[in-house]
């Protein structure tokens, strides 16, 4: 038992030193364009993860680039088209172009993720450092506090949340953000906690660097490297959420549709118009794989 | 390696074995239990209606305080009134009262009820039992002004009785609407033994009344149960079946979602599936699909109207742009793109099945251009997102909603931003509404009330009569140079007791108020069941109820 768990402490240990060390070459310029080329070939699977985020985030930031249609614009006579030449993802049932609104809603779903990913990756990483850092009484009050975080499901924190602050887009964010903080928090700390007793930063004090440059040249930048992986693992997570809370009707005020909304909104034609539910439903299921699949690439440290 | 590849697929293959069997169990538990359902239903015939969600605002079933259509579906099988309501023509016919004769004054009524009715409780339905009835309905209203039944009971101040089958109702001022409100299920007559238990009780399911069936239980939000009356006949003349009823049992269901609702339908679990709002298109096709009929009925009452908030400061207080809103609102697109071609199209305030009604069809055309015309004259100018704006103050109406957003509101919303105006829409839980429509913190809220009556508007609009809850919002309707003008044409439709004055009152108000636009009518309120293959005799009240009594079920 003991064994087992201290190989799977070691493993994690590893690869967290592995994904540092590929973050650490990525950033080098020491491979060779050609080079490089030839690994992503390799791995056509990465390489449409890619092209599916690529798509996502040129959706957000200009959605005018990818459709002509006015996502708002009812088309009496198109209701519940089907997909075809015309409508790409078929339309809805007041006739609005479905493509063009998952299209649009693109640049609200990802905004939202990105503030909660953000929300969280500051907060874990304030949180894990200070409390790793100081150890003691202070460790011991803020892990308890994250314990109770970690106590409550992530889903049912963010909807305690969102009953409390108003629904719409950013409260939505903050939600899902304080609901997917505390592993950042454990992570950081596990991290700073294994770097604080490395020789370096004990040569660093011995040197004579004080408590606060220690931590922010010597432990923070060593620390973060595995909290940067999670954050890109949660960023899917973050989707998954944010789609989930709009699902239920905390999101964006309509006409604005998220993701989530426009699953919600097919659900009374799955029998007759499956299209309505399914083509969000896949879409999002495509970007939260694709943001898993780079983590993944990421955290194994292979680009 | 190999050894390992083996393991794999013996454990595979132990999976798999075992999912077969689970799945097999599940098919002849699903077996057996539609075994003893259809069983049970060779003995008894058991009809299934599912409904939308029970009232989340006032769990009751007591018929002088539920306003909840669908409640009163119910009540309509269980309790009964001194008259009825005829379905084709909307005139007052006899029920448990034989016959009646009004008062010169028309401030008394004298009914001679109908001999050898009896309670489902065994006690008769006499003079005494009538008496007792209003008597309580009226100290219910001394507690609780707010309560639904107030407009229907108003101006009652007592009852004598002449003999054990004749009483007189005394007002102490003419109602003209009193008559058909003795029609209605608010004024129904419940056993004395039901006015014994307090009203909590009454609201928990203690009804006992005269109708073809009896309530056996009620849980509120879940569903209820009503099961035959046994020696039933005196329906009125307007139901087909005047004996007992053909059905042993009524199972009522409320199912708020419309997928798992519909879903129900289709697989053959539910018999009437009954949702509040009318179906689309999508829906119909597939329910006659499957061999199922579809019957409608718009309610009489106000049709599904916005109403204004007009209250100084707001952007609807300028006439001007009430009248660009309404010639914004296309309601021919509204009924063929929310629900179907063959829907009908809203003509006028009023239901077309309301007594009274008056089409208003040509005021209430669509006229976009027009609409520009008087937003451009008015100074408001159309900005780089094709909104308006004057003054840099964009054109925005904030549109409060008792449920989550429609397709419908989805629709007008976008019909608005055609001609550059903003709408907001925002859904607010009760206690929200409330506040909001108490501070006039909106533009536009949808109010409505189905009676069989054009009173039914003076209950919705007229703040001495609307409920606590929207009376704010009925105060904000009307600005106040038009306030007493309709104040005086309600009271002309209360006090005149001759129809043509009904008429022309009604006639004058339904014009005063599409002509101030201070109602946008959207669309007319029609009530759709979907009815299986093996229903048949479903009928419609005069109120869009069903009396149940004539419905039969082949197993």
């Amino acid at each position: 038992m003991v064994d087992d768990s201290r190989s799977e402490l070691s493993t994690a240990r590893l690869r967290l030193a592995a994904g540092r060390a590929a973050l650490g070459r990525s950033l080098r310029p020491s491979l060779r364009g050609a080079e490089r080329l030839g690994h992503l070939l390799r791995r056509p699977g990465l390489v449409l993860s890619l092209a599916i985020l690529a798509f996502v985030f040129v959706a957000a930031a200009a959605p005018t680039l990818l459709t002509s249609y006015d996502p708002y614009l009812t088309v009496p006579a198109d209701r519940l088209a089907p997909p075809g030449a015309e409508h790409w993802f078929g339309a809805d049932e007041i006739g609005r172009d479905l493509f063009a609104r998952i299209v649009h809603g693109s640049s609200l779903s990802v905004q939202a993720s990105s503030i909660a990913v953000g929300i969280a990756f500051s907060a874990g990483l304030v949180l894990g450092v200070i409390a790793g850092f100081a150890g003691g009484w202070t460790d011991a009050a803020i892990m308890r506090f994250i314990d109770v975080l970690l106590a409550l499901p992530s889903l049912l924190l963010s909807l305690a949340i969102i009953t409390a602050i108003g629904f719409g887009t950013i409260p939505v964010a903050v939600a899902v953000g304080v609901g997917i903080m505390p592993g950042f928090a454990r992570t950081t700390r596990s991290e700073v906690l294994r770097v604080k007793t490395l020789p370096y930063v004990e040569a660093a004090r011995l040197g004579g660097a004080s408590r606060a440059r220690t931590l922010l040249r010597h432990i923070l930048p060593n620390s973060c490297g595995p909290v940067i992986v999670l954050a890109t693992l949660d960023f899917g997570v973050a989707i998954i959420a944010v789609a989930g809370l709009s699902f239920l009707g905390f999101g964006a005020a309509p006409p604005a549709a998220e993701w989530g909304t426009l699953i919600a909104n097919g659900r009374n034609f799955l029998v007759t118009a499956p299209w309505l539910s399914l083509i969000p439903g896949l879409f999002v299921m495509a970007v939260v794989l694709a943001a898993n699949h780079i983590a993944r690439t990421l955290e194994d440290g292979r680009p | 390696m190999k050894v390992l590849r083996r393991c794999f697929i013996r454990m595979f293959r132990r999976r798999a074995a075992s999912a077969t069997i689970v799945a097999l169990s599940a098919l002849t538990f699903v077996a057996a239990s539609r075994e003893q359902a259809s069983g049970a239903g060779s003995r008894a015939t058991t009809l299934r209606i599912a409904f939308n969600a029970d009232n989340p605002l006032l769990t009751s079933l007591d018929p002088f305080q539920v306003y909840w259509i669908e409640h009163r579906v119910v009540l309509r099988n269980v309790v009964e009134s001194l008259t009825d309501q005829d379905p084709a023509t909307g005139k007052i016919i006899p029920w448990l009262a034989e016959s009646w004769e009004t008062g010169a004054d028309g401030a008394s009524y004298l009914f001679k009820l109908r001999e050898g009715v009896t309670f489902s409780n065994g006690e008769p339905l006499d003079a005494e039992a009538v008496k007792t009835a209003f008597d309580a309905d009226k100290a219910f209203l001394a507690t609780s002004p707010g309560a639904f039944g107030a407009a229907f009971l108003e101006g009652y101040d007592h009852a004598e009785v002449i003999d054990p089958h004749r009483i007189r109702i005394v007002l102490s001022k003419p109602n003209a609407g009193f008559l058909q409100a003795t029609s209605t299920t608010t004024l129904a007559i419940l056993a004395p033994e039901s006015y014994k238990r307090s009203a909590k009780e009454r609201s928990l399911g203690a009804i006992i009344g005269t109708g073809p069936f009896v309530l056996a239980s009620y849980t509120p939000d879940v569903g209820l149960e009503l099961v035959r009356r046994k020696g039933y006949g005196w329906a009125s003349h307007a139901v087909d079946n005047g004996g007992e009823a053909y059905l042993d049992r009524i199972e009522v269901r409320y199912v708020p979602e419309a997928s798992v609702r519909n879903g129900q339908f289709t697989l053959g679990e539910t018999d009437i599936l009954w949702p509040r709002d009318p179906f689309s298109e999508a829906d119909i096709r597939v329910f006659k699909g499957k061999g199922a009929a579809i019957a409608s009925r718009s309610l009489p009452g106000p049709a599904y109207n916005l109403y204004p908030n007009v209250a100084a400061g707001r952007p609807l207080a300028d006439p001007g742009l009430r009248k660009a809103l309404q010639k914004s609102i296309d309601r021919t697109s509204y009924a063929r793109t929310v629900y179907s071609d063959d829907f009908p199209v809203v003509q006028g305030v009023l239901d077309a099945t309301t007594p009274y009604f008056k089409s208003e069809k040509e005021k209430l055309a669509y006229d976009p251009e027009g609409a520009a015309r008087l937003l451009e004259a008015a100074g408001w100018t159309l900005g780089k997102d094709r909104y308006r704006y004057k003054n840099g103050k964009r054109l925005s109406l904030l549109y409060v909603l008792w449920t989550k957003e429609t397709a419908g509101d989805l629709l007008l919303q976008d019909q608005l931003r055609k001609v550059g105006i903003e709408l907001k829409l925002s859904f607010l839980v009760p206690g929200e509404m409330i506040t909001a429509l108490s501070a006039g913190k909106y533009d536009l809220v949808a109010l409505y009330l189905t009676r069989g009556d054009p009173i039914a508007l003076q209950s919705v609009l007229d703040p001495r009569f609307a409920p606590t809850g929207s009376r704010a919002a009925a105060r904000n309707v009307f600005p106040p140079e038009i306030g007493p003008a309709a104040e005086k044409l309600f009271d002309a439709g209360l006090v005149a007791t001759r129809g043509d004055d009904r008429a022309r009152a009604y006639g004058e108000l339904q014009d005063l108020l599409i002509d101030n636009n201070l109602a946008f009518p959207l669309f007319e309120r029609v009530w759709q069941t979907a009815l299986t293959g093996k229903v048949s005799g479903f009928a419609w009240t005069a109120e869009g109820f069903a009396t149940l009594s004539s419905v039969r079920r082949t197993p």
